[in-house]
């Protein structure tokens, strides 16, 4: 074998060793820490990419470790980690940018980016791991290294934020492991394989198979906010926007989506877990907490904590796909993974890119802002019709194959749930807009801060635009052979189906 | 390489020009550019629909789902009447709008309706069709609610209420169609549609009939158009009540397998539908004192017709091919004359009073020709509809033909009302320059639809048509408006509220509302509309108040983590038991 076994461990080094040697570097050399942040997240682009066209022309790239008797770390590359992985390499490049223009001046950014590199790490080995234990090792890093992201500003608020976040992860992490010594106890085994690990037990373990279930998906619903384990994410809201966006995009929030994508198609195996009666009752969760969520939103006038509600509903389309157990609402599911994480992570840089130039944290500040910032909301105004389901923005293909989906498995309501989602959806994000285009800006801002005839700082500015962009080429490409889409389809097709 | 080919290869620059348009308006460099050329946007997408065959197919695997763009005869006609009116009306707004602070917003959203509407007319696959509607749609809120006021706020936040349940209906109806036939064009979606299970068929043609229907103010579910139309500034009101109100029709004949099978029961309900409508939307439209709002009522009252005349085609599958092109004639029809009347009432704010005499009589020409009146496109229209009711089936082939003279005496009345209304008169601030111009032109395309129509199609031309038919009408107005005149009846008739059902449903909220009150209470029964709906706001905030607060207590309750983790548990031993169950089931 050729350096073919060394690439998903540089992944993950890619964006482990330059976190580590920021860690060492004083606060002021700004320079130095631009450079190796931009450095680890172009390798790992580049990396990615390799591994993108590897795995395309059917390579297979694993590495594996002994951690405990007859227990491997894994590490592997196959087309689901790898979406999860370009997700998150392209996303954390842009917030790097992101951060580092919104964090300028400000103090403890070396601890700061320090940690924002861990939590990279991190997920990159959520989405690389081959077996339950070597996610479980990686997800409880995520949890560990987040806490002081979320607790930077180090205010009592964001303490007490911290302090919520810890005790239901950890909580939920507990859970997970439960589960996961559980199942090992059952099956001897906890390696990632299509079609599951169960489907040759007997008849007697079903009960326990069942609890175990439940406890797997207690664990990791809480980082996945479905209700009622979403508690601690509109908390989480308080820290500074780059983690937020990070989070609600691609760190937390998703791993949390992708450990249950694995554990319904890689551990239970679909057929089995829609056999064991355990996908029926996933799906009405999902379902609740999409509602849930929605009404949530409506009522909250902090901007930020609209768009959290907003992600506790959005990243449950994510588990309906999966539960729904057909290949066209898996697609719908997993490419919202993708979909999603270009959508919010638009909307939440552009709530960040107004606190920072112009004050503005509430929803009821925000009239005429579209003036102000012509180029920001319009990048938000293309998140927000994403999320609503609007042609031609991503999120209308997510709805879309979630609908054909559910047709398919002749699980109608499943619809009216779609409805009823997009229907809440216009009712919070269009009165935003409406105040943002239409309504007259006031003689003050809040907190203005001057950019010269420019709206905001490029740092701010580029991200949200490009990841509009995204967002729109992802949906209006929907066949093309970049598109996530299409990626998706393969992976339902090799991974889960068979087809 | 022929001409005809060429502009084959210019049609998706024409569709899309304007867009680039709307981008460049995002550009300090490029504003002051794309301002000057923002109002000939359409300018290339005519030129090009005069000119490509109604052959051209495209075929983009990579877009959407799959994306067809091809015009077909109808497609053709649709696209010429949309951009000739976008044309006048852009060229007309452009003089319109010259001082105005607001105009860059202005033609960024009318650029952006533009694209949406040229899109929609040119897509042969579900998803192009329901990307441009989409877009139109939410970008016409931006021209509907341009002036800020208090009526042009409330008729948008109506607007966009119906647009979003508009956008919801089409999003199930076209899932379901493509979902079950697996479909992904128009042309393969009538096959399917053909063969699909009755229920889902019906649930598809419900959700797709009420869809469209909303753009195309189908009777019942009309009620944002007299509101939205008006308030808007003239062009944009040409542009709403003349092209983009087609959409929805252009909608209907896209999705329904129109000409492949007959739905009695769906073509009776459309008959009646449509002639409800013409003749509703002439009564409201009578007690009107605003010209435009008449206008907007004549609109849903002639959109009437039109889903009479898809009705029909419904009944009769073997006639379509001959209905059809009747309809579009009828649309193009209606388009022009309408936006004709639009921007002639844009007129009435401004000019000298010489100036406006002339303006008054040229207004008589598109009102004529809605009137039906003969040797104008009006009589061309009616009568091609009319030939074809003659062979309904019982009772609609004595019925129809005489409805449909009927109604076009209603039209002329309506027309008499409407000119009656903008009659010269006294006071004239400064002329508006620049109005004139593309006001005239639209003017004169009105004069010669009939004869483009024929060359294009080789429908029968003026020539054939009965004359008397069309003349008793307006003569029969001529003598009431005359007695009216004489009488002065309509100095003692109060305007019904625009939006006729609506005020009536938000008057019985109010009264559901004050019957759970004290009796005190009742006193407040004669206030003011705008007293009425600050009430039923009041009341519906309370009530989001109260279920804001419980959800708050909820959310409390549940963001206690302990409670949380409870909860998990909970489920964890749920599942396990019913698990449980089941394996013991299979055991």
């Amino acid at each position: 074998m050729n350096g073919s076994v060394w690439l998903p461990l540089m992944v993950v080094a890619s964006a482990l060793l330059p976190g580590l040697i920021i860690f060492c570097l004083p606060e002021e050399k700004v320079r130095t820490r631009t450079v190796l942040n931009l450095a680890g997240a172009f390798s790992k682009i580049i990396l990615t990419g390799w591994m993108l066209w590897g795995v395309y022309h059917g390579d297979r790239y694993e590495m594996r470790v002994a951690f405990l008797p007859e227990l491997d770390l894994v590490l592997r590359a196959d087309s689901l980690s790898l979406l999860f992985i370009a997700l998150s390499s392209l996303l954390w490049l842009l917030t790097t940018i992101y951060a580092i223009g919104y964090l300028e001046g400000s103090p403890h950014r070396s601890r700061f980016f320090g940690f924002f590199s861990l939590c990279v790490t991190s997920t990159s080995g959520v989405a690389l791991s081959g077996n339950l234990i070597t996610f479980l090792v990686f997800y409880e890093l995520l949890t560990l290294v987040t806490y002081p992201l979320v607790v930077h500003r180090g205010t009592e608020a964001a303490r007490r934020a911290g302090q919520i976040y810890l005790v239901y992860t950890i909580s939920g992490g507990t859970l997970l492991l439960l589960g996961t010594v559980w199942l090992y106890s059952i099956t001897g085994t906890l390696e990632f394989r299509p079609q599951g690990i169960l489907y040759s037990l007997d008849g007697a373990h079903y009960p326990a198979l069942a609890a175990i279930f439940a406890l797997l998906i207690a664990g990791l619903g809480v980082k996945a906010a479905l209700v009622p384990l979403h508690g601690w994410l509109p908390e989480a809201m308080i820290a500074p926007a780059p983690v937020s966006a990070l989070l609600h995009a691609v760190a937390v929030v998703k791993a949390g989506a992708y450990g249950i994508v694995r554990v319904v198609y890689d551990v239970f195996g679909i057929d089995f877990a829609a056999t064991l009666g355990v996908t029926g009752p996933l799906a009405v969760l999902a379902a609740v907490t999409i509602l849930y969520g929605s009404l949530r939103a409506l009522a909250q006038d902090n901007l930020k904590r609209r768009l959290a509600y907003s992600t506790v509903s959005q990243v449950s389309y994510i588990t309906l796909g999966v539960a729904i157990a057909g290949p066209v609402a898996t697609i719908g599911g997993v490419v919202h993974l993708v979909h999603q994480g270009l959508m919010k992570i638009t909307l939440f840089f552009c709530a960040g890119n107004l606190a920072e130039t112009l004050g503005i944290h509430k929803v009821h500040e925000m009239n005429g802002a579209g003036r102000r910032m012509p180029w920001t909301m319009a990048a938000f105004t293309i998140g927000a019709f994403g999320m609503i389901g609007v042609p031609p923005v991503a999120g209308f293909v997510s709805k879309w194959y979630l609908g054909l989906g559910a047709l398919e498995a002749e699980a109608h309501w499943v619809i009216f749930v779609l409805v009823g989602s997009s229907l809440l959806n216009a009712a919070y994000f269009l009165p935003v807009l409406h105040r943002v285009w239409f309504r007259d800006p006031p003689d003050n801002w809040p907190i203005e801060r001057d950019f010269g005839d420019k709206e905001t700082a490029w740092a701010l500015l580029l991200p949200p635009v490009i990841t509009a962009l995204l967002a729109l080429l992802a949906g209006l490409a929907a066949s093309a052979w970049f598109s996530p889409l299409e990626w998706v389809k393969l992976i339902a097709q090799r991974e889960f189906y068979h087809l | 390489m022929n001409s005809a080919t060429i502009f084959n290869n210019l049609l998706l620059p024409g569709v899309f020009w304007p867009f680039l348009l709307a981008c460049l308006m995002g550009f300090r460099t490029t504003r002051a550019l794309a301002l000057s050329l923002a109002p000939w946007a359409a300018l290339p997408a005519l030129a090009v629909s005069l000119l490509t065959p109604d052959t051209a197919y495209w075929h983009f695997p990579s877009m959407l789902f799959g994306s067809e763009i091809g015009l077909n005869a109808t497609g053709q006609v649709f696209l010429l009447l949309t951009t000739v009116l976008w044309t006048v009306s852009g060229v007309y707004a452009g003089a319109y709008l010259r001082h105005s602070a607001q105009r860059e917003a202005f033609h960024v959203f009318f650029l952006l309706s533009m694209t949406g509407n040229f899109v929609l007319i040119v897509s042969q696959d579900l998803f192009g069709f329901y990307l441009g509607f989409s877009l139109m749609s939410f970008a016409a809120y931006g021209l509907v609610v341009h002036d800020r006021s208090a009526a042009a706020l409330r008729a948008g936040r109506i607007y966009m209420i119906l647009t979003i349940a508009a956008e919801l209906m089409l999003f199930v109806a076209l899932l379901m169609a493509a979902g079950i036939t697996g479909a992904m064009t128009f042309d393969a979606l009538h096959t399917g549609l053909a063969m699909m299970d009755a229920v889902d068929r019906n649930t598809v043609f419900l959700l797709g009939i009420a869809g469209f229907g909303i753009k195309a103010g189908l009777f019942g579910l009309h009620v944002w158009l007299p509101l939205a139309h008006p308030v808007a500034p003239t062009p944009a009101s040409a542009v709403l009540s003349g092209a983009m109100i087609k959409a929805g029709l252009l909608g209907w004949l896209q999705l329904l397998p129109l000409g492949i099978i007959a739905l009695p029961g769906w073509g009776t309900a459309m008959i009646m539908l449509g002639l409800t409508a013409a003749f509703y939307g002439v009564a409201v439209g009578l007690t009107q004192r605003d010209p435009k709002t008449l206008l907007a009522y004549s609109s849903i009252s002639q959109m009437g017709i039109m889903t009479m005349a898809v009705g029909v085609g419904m009944l009769m599958p073997d006639a379509w091919p001959l209905i059809l092109p009747a309809i579009a004639f009828y649309a193009l029809h209606h388009g022009l004359s309408k936006g004709a009347l639009f921007l002639g009432a844009g007129f009435s704010r401004g000019n000298d009073y010489r100036q406006r005499r002339w303006i008054w009589f040229a207004l008589w020409l598109p009102a004529l020709a809605l009137a039906g009146v003969p040797w104008t496109s009006g009589m061309l229209a009616k009568q091609l509809i009319k030939t074809h009711t003659l062979y309904a089936p019982a009772p609609w082939d004595t019925l129809l033909p005489l409805l449909l003279s009927v109604s076009a005496l209603a039209t002329a009345l309506l027309m008499a009302r409407l000119l009656y209304l903008m009659r010269p008169a006294a006071g004239s601030p400064a002329p508006a320059a620049g109005l004139i111009g593309p006001w005239v032109v639209l003017l004169s395309t009105v004069l010669l639809a009939p004869w483009w129509f024929a060359t294009a199609t080789g429908a029968p031309g003026m020539d054939s048509m009965p004359v008397r038919d069309g003349l008793w009408p307006v003569l029969a107005t001529a003598a009431a408006t005359w007695v009216v005149l004489r009488l002065g009846i309509f100095r003692t008739i109060r305007p019904l509220p625009a939006g006729d059902i609506l005020a009536l449903t938000t008057h019985v909220l109010r009264l559901t509302r004050l019957s759970h009150h004290f009796g005190s209470e009742l006193a407040r029964f004669s206030v003011g509309w705008g007293k009425l709906q600050t009430g039923i706001l009041a009341y519906l905030t309370g009530l989001s108040m109260i279920v804001k607060e419980r959800l708050q207590k909820m959310e409390n309750y549940l963001s206690r983590w302990d409670v949380a983790m409870l909860c998990a548990i909970i489920i964890a031993v749920a599942m396990g038991m019913h698990a449980g169950f089941i394996g013991i089931n299979i055991h």
